[in-house]
């Protein structure tokens, strides 16, 4: 017993003389990722993942972050919060107050972002959401920013760019009701199509439910309602779905997405019906130029696919946290202090020069950039077809 | 050491039953003294000590985090552990055993809620200590008492009524609902429900009726399940109580003037450490004696065999209405504390997953058991955070763990065992020992 003893104390001693951080305490900056890696999104956490490690990348090969004439090493921290509210409150918190991260990117979906800001918020710690475009993610929240445009700028778009585009005076509208993103932007597009073209230009307002699979009897109604297109904001294997029974059911007008259909899988699934159909997203990356394009082909060639909106926008979330970092001028090593300084250098922020366009950060921590429309091509490419700006 | 021999006969030949018999004569009360001084110690020296030990900072979990992202520090991590919590509660526990005891002793003359809320308050000491170094553990703590709650009441079903519910989370998400409006509706300016109609003052004191409320809304919401389901036997609770979950998400999903789909946010931050932990002990306390009072003997005489107890003059559709109504009343609460713990809710928090997550922590913790409800939602919330750096292995390491126990003890760790406060709390001194 006591020999063990002697043994076991041995060990913690030769253990603790060689353990790393016993000895030096470098200087690193560390930025925290709270991300979907489990849950009901996998892709989208892997999407967000994968753009941190390649960012990373390039800060080691720049040998560091340069602020104020120091070199700071940098550290990437993944946490992942399960596609659950709770979860992401957790581990914003853990993010915070254990790793004492500078800035936190993430998380994506509105239902987690909302919880994570209220706590980045209170404990003063900057956030950048890229991918929730829930208004109550940063309504009075100061430290909360976000990446991507909102749906109250989303659904114009849209309204206008059909208008110009096809001169349609009927519109129908498939939403899934109990998923806020597509509820919320159901409902700003019929208001924004009201507006062009008066009231009861909507002649089909249907909805579903998640996990719905028989879209028949609401593709019929709006058929039979004369519609002269279709706007329906879902996700890539609702679309699929829909856009296939549609065209069996003989609706002949064009169908319109939004953002939610910038995933890879909307075309594997949907496959040619889904060919020349038009939605509004973030970027485009067929066709793509300077820097997204050279985003683009990096990602492609180490994870094997093309990277969707969420990647492109974790990306650029990224870069504006180290724009807001480099811009501080000098970091004091007093945290608190700090994480002020980087927050109210996102604020100043203009004219940043993303792979997903040019954004100014509003007061409310909302960027103000343009939409792309993408039409998917005869090779079930996302093309760049033209570009709308607030 | 003559006495050692007879110690080690009895508490076994391993090392870790003659630990056991080593501390056989702490009281609780010497125990929870321990624990004290051991948090104090860590909040006074911890970050000291920690950065004596070559520690990043002081480890939040016990180091099991650390441990598991950083594998070099794995003895600097035990060191800080050992030295901050091992030493000072086997030390102090040790040291006070003999005042301890004897002061037990003392207290059982005295009314049982003297001892009682002494004790409560030195784990209350504990607690807040314990949270007040980092802000992460304190939100934990809060999450894991309020899942001791909701697997409590689910156990009331689940383990002592010998029913399988699936509607809890639906009972939460009711609690929650009811709870959130009001608070929300009266005391914060919200885009939902526009200005505060109360003066903010009145909050904390408004904030436990609305609770209540919330308690009162799930009971009626299980009253709707129980009506039908209780006419029937075997396994059709299962089935309407899982319908009644998908029906109460889609009724909050639909139901605009609650925000929809988007769920509510901004829930005024009343449910700090002090409330959480005073309405976790009311519900463990009101439930403990539910379950060992007449009507919980006759609630397992209708698990055990329904046709007896019926024979017996036991009313059985009485009963289990109302021990699920209980069940649901708490749920509720436990509900409306969740809500504004984490200051938002939407529908799709109260799903499958949830429901998968309590009944993990039930079962894992051992049916009709206080304590095993207690063990069950504490392992499963603090496994969920100390494993975070395992990433996905995580959910490869907690349902092996729960195969583990459904093979080894099929009913859980601590299942079918009473929870009895004076047995707890008593003096540990053998009576030998008093010659």
């Amino acid at each position: 017993m006591r020999k063990g003893l002697l043994l076991v104390v041995a060990i913690l001693v030769v253990g603790l003389a060689l353990s790393p951080c016993a000895w030096a305490k470098s200087k690193t900056i560390k930025v925290g990722i709270n991300a979907p890696i489990t849950g009901d999104i996998p892709k989208v956490g892997e999407g967000s993942k994968y753009a941190a490690e390649m960012w990373l990348e390039d800060i080691k090969a720049a040998g560091g972050l340069q602020v104020g004439g120091e070199k700071y090493m940098v550290e990437i921290i993944v946490e992942d919060n399960e596609s659950k509210p709770e979860s992401a409150a957790k581990a914003a918190t853990k993010l915070i107050t254990e790793d004492e991260v500078l800035a936190i990117v993430g998380p994506q979906a509105s239902s987690q972002a909302i919880p994570a800001g209220e706590m980045a918020n209170n404990y003063g710690t900057p956030m950048i959401s890229p991918w929730s475009t829930n208004p109550d993610t940063t309504k009075d929240r100061p430290f909360v920013f976000r990446g991507c445009f909102l749906d109250p700028f989303q659904g114009p778009v849209v309204a206008n760019f059909i208008k110009d585009e096809f001169g349609f005076k009927k519109a129908a509208v498939l939403y899934d009701i109990a998923s806020d993103y597509p509820k919320g932007l159901a409902e700003v597009f019929k208001e924004a199509w009201e507006n062009i073209n008066g009231p009861g230009s909507v002649v089909a307002f249907e909805s579903f439910t998640t996990k719905d699979a028989d879209f028949s009897s609401q593709l019929t109604n709006i058929i039979s309602s004369g519609a002269q297109f279709l706007f329906t904001p879902q996700y890539y294997n609702e679309v699929a779905l829909i856009v296939q029974q549609a065209q069996e059911l003989g609706f002949k007008g064009p169908i319109v997405g939004s953002d939610s259909w910038g995933s890879a899988e909307t075309v594997k699934l949907c496959g040619e019906a889904c060919y020349g159909l038009f939605f509004s997203t973030h970027y485009a990356a067929a066709g793509a130029t300077g820097a997204t394009k050279e985003f683009i082909e990096r990602y492609e060639k180490k994870y094997g696919y093309t990277p969707d909106d969420v990647g492109a926008l974790t990306w650029d979330a990224l870069r504006l946290v180290q724009k807001a970092i480099e811009d501080t001028g000098k970091l004091t090593g007093n945290l608190k202090n700090d994480r002020v300084a980087v927050k109210d250098a996102l604020a100043k922020i203009k004219e940043f020069d993303g792979i997903t366009g040019k954004m100014t950060f509003t007061p409310e921590g909302d960027p103000i950039k343009c939409a792309v429309v993408v039409r998917i091509s005869e090779k079930g490419e996302f093309e760049f077809y033209k570009s709308a700006c607030p | 050491m003559a006495n050692d021999t007879s110690v080690s006969a009895k508490g076994g030949s391993t090392r870790f039953g003659r630990l056991r018999a080593y501390v056989a004569d702490v009281p609780l009360l010497a125990w929870l003294l321990g624990g004290l001084v051991a948090v104090l110690l860590e909040q006074t020296v911890g970050d000291t000590l920690a950065d004596l030990v070559g520690l990043p900072k002081v480890p939040v979990l016990f180091g099991c985090m650390i441990m598991l992202k950083e594998p070099t520090l794995i003895p600097s991590a035990l060191i800080f552990v050992a030295l901050v919590y091992g030493a000072p509660i086997l030390l102090l526990g040790k040291l006070m055993a003999r005042p301890g005891n004897w002061m037990a002793d003392r207290m059982t003359s005295w009314p049982i809620a003297i001892p009682v809320v002494l004790h409560l308050v030195l784990l209350y000491a504990i607690m807040h200590f314990w949270a007040d170094v980092s802000l992460y553990r304190m939100l934990t703590l809060r999450l894991t008492l309020i899942a001791i709650m909701l697997t409590l009441s689910l156990n009331l079903i689940n383990g002592y009524m010998g029913e399988f519910s699936c509607s809890h989370p639906g009972f939460m998400a009711l609690g929650a609902y009811a709870a959130s409006a009001v608070m929300v509706l009266f005391f914060v300016n919200d885009r939902l429900f526009g200005e505060a109609l109360l003066p903010e003052y009145l909050g904390p004191f408004i904030f436990p009726a609305a609770l209540v409320l919330g308690g009162i809304v799930a009971a009626l919401g299980a009253l709707l399940i129980a009506i039908p389901s209780f006419k029937t036997r075997g396994d059709y609770l299962a089935i309407i109580s899982l319908a009644f979950l998908f029906i109460v998400k889609s009724l909050f999903e639909n139901l605009q003037f609650l925000g929809g789909a988007r769920g509510i946010k901004g829930q005024p931050d009343y449910a700090d450490l002090p409330t959480v932990f005073c309405w976790t002990v009311l519900c463990i306390w009101i439930i403990n004696n539910f379950v060992r009072s007449t009507m919980g003997k006759a609630l397992n005489a209708v698990r055990d065999d329904e046709m007896a107890a019926e024979a017996m003059t036991v009313n059985t559709r009485f009963t289990k209405m109302v021990a699920f109504l209980f069940a649901a009343f708490w749920a509720g609460i436990a509900g409306g504390l969740f809500a504004h713990t984490v200051r938002f809710i939407n529908p799709g928090t109260f799903d499958l997953k949830r429901l998968a997550e309590l009944l993990a922590m039930v079962y894992f913790g051992g049916l009709n058991s206080v304590y095993g409800s207690i063990v069950g939602a504490v392992s499963i919330n603090l496994l969920g955070e100390m494993l975070r750096p395992l990433a996905l292995y995580k959910w490869i390491v907690i349902p092996l763990l729960l195969i583990l126990v459904m093979i080894y003890r099929p009913t859980g760790l601590v299942a079918f065992k009473e929870f009895d406060v004076r047995k707890l709390i008593q003096s540990k001194r053998k009576p030998e020992d008093e010659v």
